[in-house]
């Protein structure tokens, strides 16, 4: 596709200098690759950034290059998924680019969700992990409608804490088991 | 290492009565020297690609007109280990495709060593004067590599003779060079500390350019305990790749083997870290970097650090191979959180004083008896 069209997208969606710069830098191949998705979606300045930072980056780290990483089956599946609307198509493309980009991450990150839903807890409890696994803290939250309620809740998050589910998803965020450090207490 | 290469001298005028304009005189007599009225802050910034690169070929010479000795401004909400900074210079003649001051710098990347050493050994004594019941750790490689200008403006050793007779103090020198010859011959007394910024030759090839390769830092770390300076090492930043694990205890065990580990002051552990806007000038200027593929995530400082069970991995790796070949060696987390502190030692330290207290203990009793 022409640089013009390019252009024109940018300037419908009010986009920076810098990051249709950055766009036109790219090989032409590239360029159309994203221009599709982007055109079709309809993708705003905010999301083209990531998706940038990531193709670029992937791209670098696996000595590929961009549009070969658009043309892999896992995106055109979603790009061609009649059941998706735009943001969903957006929202899957990004989440797999994602996964492409952090795997390790995105590994542990699965493995915890996995645990989490292999604990079993009733939907009034909620039990998450921080962006990024940053700050290795499980955040729990719940409402209750009654103190019978409230009792049985408690009694199903009291068995979910001696679980060795639980234990497992603490040392996933924490890297393993630490080590003793005797010399410095 | 090799010779930095500048290809002009501009020294502010009243900058020519220093001993460090004396000494620039000497040690680079063959290259052109422009006296002018004024530096601003945008001197050494006009080359039209890539001006933070270009800014390190000028050499300047300037009076610095603000405070010399600050509180080091750590990151939020992280563990502070209470360090004083003194900037004797601006910027950096080597060029590490990580170096924070590529953002913190850009609008003022002149390469600048400051002439008025008299004003900031006055301020010091001033502050440590008032303050003689306080142990202050003071570094100078905040915004410059505090020994990569030594041999040709001497600044370093216009100021050992100084610290050496200071009860109170520990001076840091920090370094990726091997710049040492002139300070050999000086007795610090035991109150300066030369700290080298250590990576693996692999690393220091792909991202530290300019800089003394491995060998030549330890040989230089050598020299400098021999002739009686205490060591500091900062294992900072640590680059996460495929491999990097036997090149880190590689180069632990080639460290500990050229270093006597009893002698060292301190020793620290950080990982690579940016932010966002570092990570922009990162791609213009090293785009083909691999440290634009790291795994990193957003922290709550700001800063883009590998996630946090990864880099928790990497400090109790290298916590493992150090205390194998040094057990009881000090160890300090950089710019880290209290979770993570937790997670690879165990404990946290209770405040910033304490991690402070913890430096140097034999010097915190003689102030305190």
């Amino acid at each position: 596709m022409a640089e013009s069209a390019i252009r024109d997208y940018a300037n419908s969606k009010g986009f920076h200098r810098q990051t249709l710069d950055r766009w036109l830098g790219w090989q032409p191949s590239d360029q159309d690759a994203l221009q599709e998705i982007a055109v079709g979606l309809k993708v705003s300045e905010n999301h083209l950034r990531d998706l940038m930072d990531w193709l670029e980056e992937i791209a670098l780290r696996d000595d590929s290059n961009i549009s070969a990483i658009l043309k892999r089956p896992a995106i055109d599946s979603i790009k061609t998924d009649p059941r998706l609307g735009r943001a969903d198509k957006l929202k899957r493309i990004k989440e797999q680019l994602r996964r492409w980009r952090f795997p390790r991450l995105a590994a542990i990150e699965e493995s915890i969700r996995v645990k989490v839903q292999a604990l079993k807890l009733p939907a009034e409890i909620h039990l998450s992990v921080p962006p990024g696994l940053e700050g290795g803290r499980v955040h729990v939250s719940f409402s209750a409608g009654s103190q019978g309620e409230f009792a049985k809740l408690i009694y199903r998050l009291s068995d979910a804490a001696s679980s060795g589910i639980t234990a497992e998803i603490f040392e996933s965020l924490s890297g393993g088991a630490p080590e003793k450090e005797p010399n410095q207490n | 290492m090799r010779n930095l290469q500048f290809d002009e001298v501009v020294v502010e005028r009243g900058s020519e009565s220093s001993p460090i304009y004396r000494n620039l005189r000497q040690t680079l007599a063959h290259l052109p020297f422009t006296i002018v009225d004024h530096i601003g802050p945008d001197q050494g910034t006009n080359s039209p690609v890539d001006r933070f690169g270009a800014a390190k070929r000028t050499l300047y010479l300037a009076r610095h007109k603000g405070e010399f000795l600050k509180k080091c401004p750590g990151s939020e909400g992280q563990v502070c280990c209470n360090y004083f900074v003194i900037n004797f210079a601006s910027n950096c003649p080597m060029d590490c495709s990580y170096c924070y001051l590529q953002e913190y710098l850009a609008d003022n990347s002149a390469l600048k060593v400051f002439s008025n050493v008299d004003d900031l050994i006055a301020e010091t004594d001033r502050t440590l004067a008032r303050h003689r019941g306080v142990f202050f750790r003071i570094g100078t490689g905040e915004i410059t590599d505090s020994l990569a200008l030594e041999p040709y403006t001497g600044m370093v050793r216009e100021l050992i003779p100084y610290f050496a007779e200071q009860a109170n103090v520990l001076l840091e020198l920090k370094t990726k060079s091997d710049c040492v010859e002139t300070l050999l011959d000086l007795d610090s007394k035991g109150r300066v500390v030369v700290g080298w910024s250590m990576n693996p030759q692999r690393v220091i090839d792909l991202d530290e350019h300019d800089t003394a390769s491995l060998s030549e830092r330890l040989n230089a770390a050598r020299l400098c305990q021999d002739a009686g300076y205490r060591l500091g090492f900062h294992f900072d930043p640590m680059i996460e790749y495929p491999g990097w694990e036997s090149d880190y205890e590689s180069m632990i065990e080639q460290t500990f083997a050229t270093i006597d580990w009893h002698k060292l002051a301190w020793l620290s552990l950080g990982v690579l870290r940016q932010t966002p806007g570092l990570k922009r000038i990162m791609r213009e200027r090293y785009p083909r970097s691999g440290l634009l593929t790291a795994e990193q995530v957003l922290c709550p400082d700001g800063k883009l650090r590998y996630f946090q069970p990864l880099r928790i991995e990497m400090y109790r790796k290298m916590a493992r191979w150090i205390r194998r070949v040094a057990p009881t060696v000090k160890i300090y987390l950089c710019m880290e959180s209290r979770q993570v502190w937790e997670q690879v030692f165990g404990f946290a330290p209770s405040c910033e004083k304490d991690l402070g207290n913890q430096m140097a203990p034999e010097i915190q009793q003689t102030i305190h008896a």
